[in-house]
């Protein structure tokens, strides 16, 4: 059995170091890596950055994220990275990971994602420029998600995205808005790489569970919505 | 920064008022909803801190110093989790 915590949405600013800590000091009792599904900051600055750095540093457990795009709002996010990355906060974008746990090995492909909106209701590259950038960069960063997924070598896989791969976790949220809140590549990405799980964040209104077409278990962990610290997802080797 | 015209629409107001609290850097909330009534304005949603919930109020009432601000904006929750869903 793998253990997976994960939460997103943190949305820390600098003033808000320690709110997760003494949930995460018993971290390690609950799960054997964590994962955070972006937006760990309000406004993706280098000071909130090390606010987050703090929090999650030394949680006796693996950590990967992925990054949202509060976290892309300052246009420091090579900074943000490296600051993550010192605390050994893994940012993964197009990347992978593979971590032992308990004799089996967990695999994780993270990427921000994007908006375009899902089957039938979505963009498509098509008009203006602006329309075609906004739908290439789904389209790009859907790539990115199958191509890691699919380099994956592991006894499960789990997909990370900040956006959302379906509509059913963002049951709550205006309908109105789900092109901005995630797109159906990413599901489709998803779903042709064997992955066992996916975990997004970014719909605050949304839901916890959902499926993709293809019957992959999706969890929103949008800290909003789990209305925790972290969730935990075991998991077992495949076969 | 411009107030309320008089001729304005409710849901222009709620609108514009909806991106205020999202594109001032005091708050950067994109998921706090705004309904106006009148001089009522509710906020609803979910916010991080204590601090995020009063810099709302406080950046709506520079908008709208007229108006009455129902503040419902509920501050997350950060415990530790119960029991874990297994995943088949």
């Amino acid at each position: 059995m793998i253990r997976v915590a994960a939460v997103g949405d943190v949305h820390l600013g600098e003033d808000a170091g320690g709110r997760l800590r003494p949930a995460l000091d018993h971290l390690p009792e609950h799960a054997d890596v964590l994962l955070l599904a972006g937006d760990l900051t309000r406004h993706g600055t280098p000071a909130e950055a090390r606010v987050v750095a703090e929090e999650f540093r030394d949680v006796g457990v693996p950590v990967f994220t992925v990054l949202g795009n509060h976290d892309y709002h300052d246009d420091a996010v090579p900074e943000v990275g490296q600051i993550l990355e010192n605390a050994g906060i893994h940012v993964l974008e197009g990347d992978t990971a593979v971590v032992p746990v308990n004799g089996l090995t967990l695999g994780v492909a993270g990427v921000k994602g994007f908006g375009g909106g899902f089957a039938g209701k979505c963009g498509s590259a098509f008009g203006e420029p602006e329309m075609k950038a906004f739908v290439g960069h789904t389209v790009e960063i859907a790539d990115k998600l199958r191509s890691a997924l699919d380099s994956l070598d592991c006894d499960a896989k789990v997909a990370l995205t900040h956006y959302a791969p379906v509509p059913e976790t963002l049951a709550g949220e205006p309908p109105e808005i789900f092109p901005f809140l995630g797109a159906y590549q990413l599901g489709e990405a998803i779903d042709a790489s064997g992955t066992r799980l996916a975990l997004h964040g970014h719909a605050h209104l949304g839901s916890e569970k959902g499926e993709t077409p293809g019957g992959v278990p999706v969890r929103n962990v949008a800290q909003p919505v789990i209305r925790k610290a972290f969730s935990v997802y075991c998991l077992e080797p495949d076969g | 920064m411009s107030g309320p015209a008089e001729s304005e629409a409710p849901e222009y107001r709620a609108a514009r008022l909806h991106r205020a609290l999202a594109e001032d850097p005091r708050t950067s909330e994109l998921g706090v909803q705004v309904s106006v009534d009148g001089d009522d304005i509710r906020l609803t949603g979910t916010v991080s801190s204590e601090s995020c919930k009063e810099e709302l109020g406080q950046v709506l009432h520079e908008w709208e110093p007229g108006a009455t601000v129902h503040n419902d904006v509920r501050v997350v929750e950060a415990d530790e989790p119960g029991e874990a869903e297994v995943i088949r």
